[in-house]
């Protein structure tokens, strides 16, 4: 036959047996795979599109490119030309005065249109609170509560910045951007930018912070940035949240991870309901297969029928899963719409490709190796009756592995994390299935005793060892999914939420020098707040790594360049830091350590510096040469005071330094803050809160959205209950029928059934619990970041769900079984 | 008695009506003296269970039982404590005393309808219905097949009604009745 041949034949086939309802099992099982997967590739896609978006409004934009002069005309038009909206500003410090009296400031003037995302609230002279896209009118200015608390004005009066006066018209609640200058913690002036000559503050060597906001459609802003990037020059820079905010970035990763974990589940479990329903498939069609070699064709010609049947399926099962996967995913989109808040971007390409794509990988790993078996039959089993394998080669697992690896991927978009996770996922499945041949073994040596019902239920789940393992393995994959969906998440969710506790610190505290140190402990005890802890800095410069001198011009990442150029905060300890685990090398004793250094992890990749590299630091003109003996991760979101590099105490105690320190200021508790700051004026007093809202808010409506793609894979996970007790139904119905001929009444079948389902569900359960509670706890530490989340209950809690999740699914399975006349035993065969 | 008809002519369905296995849509069928219409779906059971043996055309062994627990499984059914013990000494007399572990599939077409005879007179059935016992076999060995059936019906005293299309199958027993488009006809040999 021609290839066009065999495939109209094929088509012809396909329909017949989905008419027949021979597809049916694997069609569904790759349209639920399909639709699971779709809809969680819609809903991720698009809730990235929307946190990216919510991102934006920290930096009033999508993209900033800064520098110390106004982007010139050439930037412009690109930004025109990808028809990018635009705002500017410039910040710098500067004095500020008002009767009398002045006031160092931030003042960051703004253009028409900032800022292009996010809003700005404002308080009128009124009293009222307005918020919107908003910038102060030219001959207007308005002022933060700290300036306005400082200079004791009220709105309405006037304020001299350089040579222009300014009428004070709002006082800033929230301003979006005002992360980007944390460091900035002196008192904002905000006025237009349109006053900013007249001023007559930008001159020569002025140290002003021009921005040039940009924002747009997704596509358009990252071909602005890859056409910025190889433009920047030493001064200019990109601003995207990520680097801009490391905690935000930290949140952002986490979900990234959660919503990868979920899909990852979702496509282990849609491979294995496929994998059984292909397995039915195939042996349902070990006669018909004998049928065709019969009536000549040869065993290529029976391969390439059946594989054109699986692809045709597949694309057909794609398709509808994909216009399914985004209705479901709409439908998803409206339950959490007021959580995640305001329209969604609509989702990319990527994720319409996403569904037809997996259906075909799935097939061809899944259903492809098994068929090869089908070349075998004989056309001679046409004339007697011929059971399929029940063991194949290595290829077939092999080439699972493979699709469930490339799915996976391409799912998560991390090869690394995709093969450490399968890796775990292998473990499991490979210890779910040694266990559970080794207990159906045993099963197996049980004396004959006990009612009918129960020792023929364990009696046939051990008379059919290799279906009894696949099944186990197959029911723990869908139990252990629901079980870290439900009570594992719930647990993961929880620490993840508790690491921006609600007492995290919202004020630092900077320039303590060495004398005020007890001064500022209490006077902090005395307000009642938590004693503090110190840590002193210095500032030093990176000048060598292993002798090499330190070139910002030699890194590739502008992160990294920006990082070699600046002055790191270096500061020292005996113990290890609160929030910092060490991932590599050792602490050092807490007295008469040696010189060395410990390095945070991100960093040290950054700059490539490894455990063992001599570091040389200038500080204030002396370099400082020891070697990197430990590598630490810490937890930039939990609002410590943290640092890139430290030494110990011993060798920087006697360097000239300033102490830092972070504390939680409850809301009414302002005076505090203030009497500290009159008491020793040289204070800076950086007030986080804004920050941390923002964080917590994104981890919240983050949580939100990973809990409802749970409930997606429950679904998958559900429908390998399914699958699995379809792919064994035929057989069960058979052994019915027969027991009912020799006389097993419908009690007896029932409970033959009922314990099979019961020992199924129980085994299953406790193996789901056990690898529920090492996938959590691997989890928690390896992916997240969290502390160790163990629930000892699990196992147990694994085998009630398996018991009842099991015998529920399998009711109607029960019902049939029990139905099924004894008369069907003399028509079979 | 044998019952012989050509194919298509209603002979399974009248076995499974017999053996109380299907509901005749008129008429009446006595077993054992009940009216089989009296009784439920689980007193039926209970019926075949004590009274009556099987031997299908496919064998229909379960494919993932042994020989022996094959055999074993309608005595199990019946609560018999000695089920192992009477299902190897059942295979032992139809000569498969060697064979007990071994699965169907590694067993020959003759040697699974041997075990199906054993299951089929394990329980010392009163009554034996037989679906083509020899449709499936080659002639030497259906011939094989018969000889141990008669022998094993002969020993135990069991009446046999047995389908087949095969005259010569059908003159070896003491009544033979044809089946022409649902009517039965004729009695004797």
């Amino acid at each position: 036959m021609m290839a066009w041949q065999r495939l109209v034949f094929a088509w012809r086939f396909a329909r017949r047996e989905l008419v027949a309802g021979e597809l049916t099992v694997l069609a569904l099982a790759l349209v639920v795979a399909v639709v699971a997967m779709a809809s969680v590739a819609f809903f991720s896609d698009r809730i990235e599109r929307s946190l990216t978006l919510q991102a934006s409004q920290l930096l009033a934009a999508d993209l900033v490119y800064s520098g110390g002069v106004p982007a010139d005309s050439g930037v412009r038009q690109q930004a025109a030309r990808l028809q990018l909206a635009t705002a500017d500003s410039a910040t710098f410090p500067s004095m500020v005065s008002a009767g009398g009296q002045a006031q160092l400031a931030t003042f960051k003037a703004v253009s028409n249109g900032y800022p292009l995302r996010g809003s700005v609230t404002i308080r009128r002279a009124d009293g009222s609170l307005v918020s919107g896209r908003l910038h102060p009118a030219p001959g207007e200015a308005w002022a933060d509560t700290r300036l306005i608390g400082r200079l004791k004005l009220k709105l309405g009066d006037t304020v001299q910045a350089g040579t222009q006066r300014l009428t004070l018209a709002g006082e800033i609640v929230r301003e979006p951007d005002a992360t980007l200058d944390l460091y900035n913690f002196v008192p904002r002036l905000m006025f237009n930018l349109a006053e900013l000559p007249a001023t007559g503050l930008v001159q020569e060597g002025s140290r002003i912070r021009w921005r040039l906001m940009l924002a747009g459609e997704p596509d358009r802003v990252g071909e602005m940035r890859g056409w910025l990037a190889p433009r920047l020059t030493r001064g200019t820079r990109l601003e995207n949240v990520e680097d801009a905010r490391p905690e935000i970035k930290s949140a952002l990763e986490r979900a990234r991870r959660f919503l990868g974990l979920t899909a990852m589940l979702t496509v282990a479990l849609a491979a294995a309901a496929v994998a059984l329903a292909v397995r039915r498939y195939l042996a349902r069609h070990w006669q018909p297969v004998a049928v065709l070699r019969s009536l000549g064709l040869t065993a290529g010609e029976v391969w390439w029928l059946f594989a054109a049947i699986f692809l045709l399926i597949g694309l057909v099962a794609g398709v509808i899963g994909t216009v399914a996967g985004y209705a479901v995913q709409q439908l998803l989109m409206k339950l959490v719409s007021g959580l995640i808040g305001g329209n969604l971007p609509a989702p990319g390409w990527y994720a319409w490709v996403m569904g037809p794509g997996s259906a075909l990988v799935l097939l061809a790993g899944l259903a492809l190796p098994p068929l090869a078996a089908i070349r075998k039959v004989p056309a001679l089993a046409v004339l007697r009756v011929e059971l399929p394998p029940t063991r194949q080669g290595v290829a077939v697992p092999l080439m699972a592995v493979a699709a469930l690896l490339g799915l996976t991927a391409w799912q998560v978009g991390d090869a690394r994390l995709a093969a450490v996770w399968l890796g775990v996922l292998a473990a499991f499945l490979a210890s779910v299935g040694m266990i559970a041949g080794a207990v159906v073994w045993g099963a197996r040596q049980l004396p004959a005793g006990g009612r009918v019902g129960w020792r023929h239920g364990v009696a046939s789940l051990a008379r059919r060892p290799w279906l009894a393992m696949i099944q186990i393995v197959a029911l723990s994959v869908g139990l252990m999914a629901l079980l870290t969906l439900t009570v594992v998440r719930a647990d993961l969710i929880g620490a993840w939420q508790h690491s921006v506790p609600p007492d995290a610190p919202n004020r630092f505290v900077i320039n303590i020098q060495p004398p005020q140190r007890d001064g500022v402990i209490d006077q902090l005890a005395q307000a009642g707040l938590t004693s503090p802890v110190l840590s002193p800095m210095v500032r030093a410069r990176l000048t060598e790594i292993n002798g090499n001198t330190v070139r910002p011009s030699r890194y590739e990442s502008e992160q990294a360049r920006r990082l070699a150029e600046r002055e790191f905060n270096l500061s020292w300890s005996d113990v290890l830091p609160g929030g910092n685990r060490l991932s590599s090398g050792a602490w050092w004793p807490a007295k008469r350590a040696k010189p060395q250094f410990s390095v945070e992890k991100g960093l040290a990749k950054t700059l490539g510096i490894k455990l063992g590299d001599v570091l040389t630091f200038d500080i204030g003109g002396i370099p400082y040469e020891a070697r990197v003996t430990s590598l630490r991760e810490v937890d930039w979101d939990s609002f410590r005071v943290n640092f890139f590099v430290i030494a110990p105490s011993s060798w920087l105690a006697d360097q000239p330094a300033s102490y830092i320190t972070s504390f939680h200021l409850p809301p009414d508790n302002e005076d505090a803050v203030n009497a500290l700051v009159q008491r020793f004026p040289n204070l800076t007093v950086i007030d986080v809160t804004a920050i941390i809202d923002e964080v917590r808010a994104v981890v919240d409506r983050l949580a939100r959205a990973v809990e409802a793609m749970f409930a997606l894979a429950l679904a998958a996970g559900l429908l390998v209950l399914w699958a699995a007790l379809s792919a064994t139904r035929d057989e069960r119905l058979f052994d019915a029928g027969l027991m009912r001929a020799l006389g097993a009444s419908r009690q007896q079948v029932r409970g033959v059934v009922l314990s099979e389902l019961a020992w199924l569900g129980a085994l299953a359960g406790l193996m789901a619990g056990s690898g529920a509670m090492a996938l959590g706890a691997v989890a928690a530490t390896q992916l997240f970041n969290l502390p160790m989340v163990v629930n000892p209950w699990l196992p147990l809690m694994g085998m009630g769900a398996g018991l009842l999740v099991v015998t529920l699914s399998g009711w109607p399975l029960v019902r049939m079984v029990v139905k099924t006349p004894p008369s069907t035993v003399l028509r079979a065969g | 008695m044998a019952i012989v008809g050509a194919s298509g002519s209603g002979k399974s369905t009248l076995l499974s009506l017999l053996a109380g296995l299907d509901y005749p849509s008129q008429g009446e069928i006595a077993l054992f003296g009940h009216r089989l219409s009296g009784l439920s779906e689980d007193e039926r059971a209970v019926l075949r269970r004590d009274k009556i043996g099987f031997v299908f055309q496919n064998f229909q062994l379960m494919p993932q039982l042994t020989a022996l627990e094959n055999v074993m499984l309608p005595l199990e059914l019946a609560g018999r404590r000695d089920a192992r013990d009477a299902a190897r000494s059942m295979l032992e007399r139809v000569g498969l005393g060697h064979r007990l572990k071994h699965y169907p599939k590694h067993l020959s077409g003759g040697e699974q309808q041997r075990v199906a005879l054993a299951r089929a007179f394990v329980i010392q059935p009163k009554l034996l219905f037989a679906d083509e016992p020899t449709g499936n076999l080659d002639p030497t060995t259906g011939r094989q097949i018969i000889d141990l059936l008669f022998k094993l019906n002969e020993e135990e005293g069991t009446a046999l009604v047995l389908v087949t299309h095969d005259t010569e199958l059908a003159s070896r027993c003491d009544a033979i009745y044809r089946l022409i488009d649902g009517k039965l006809s004729g009695a004797g040999r």
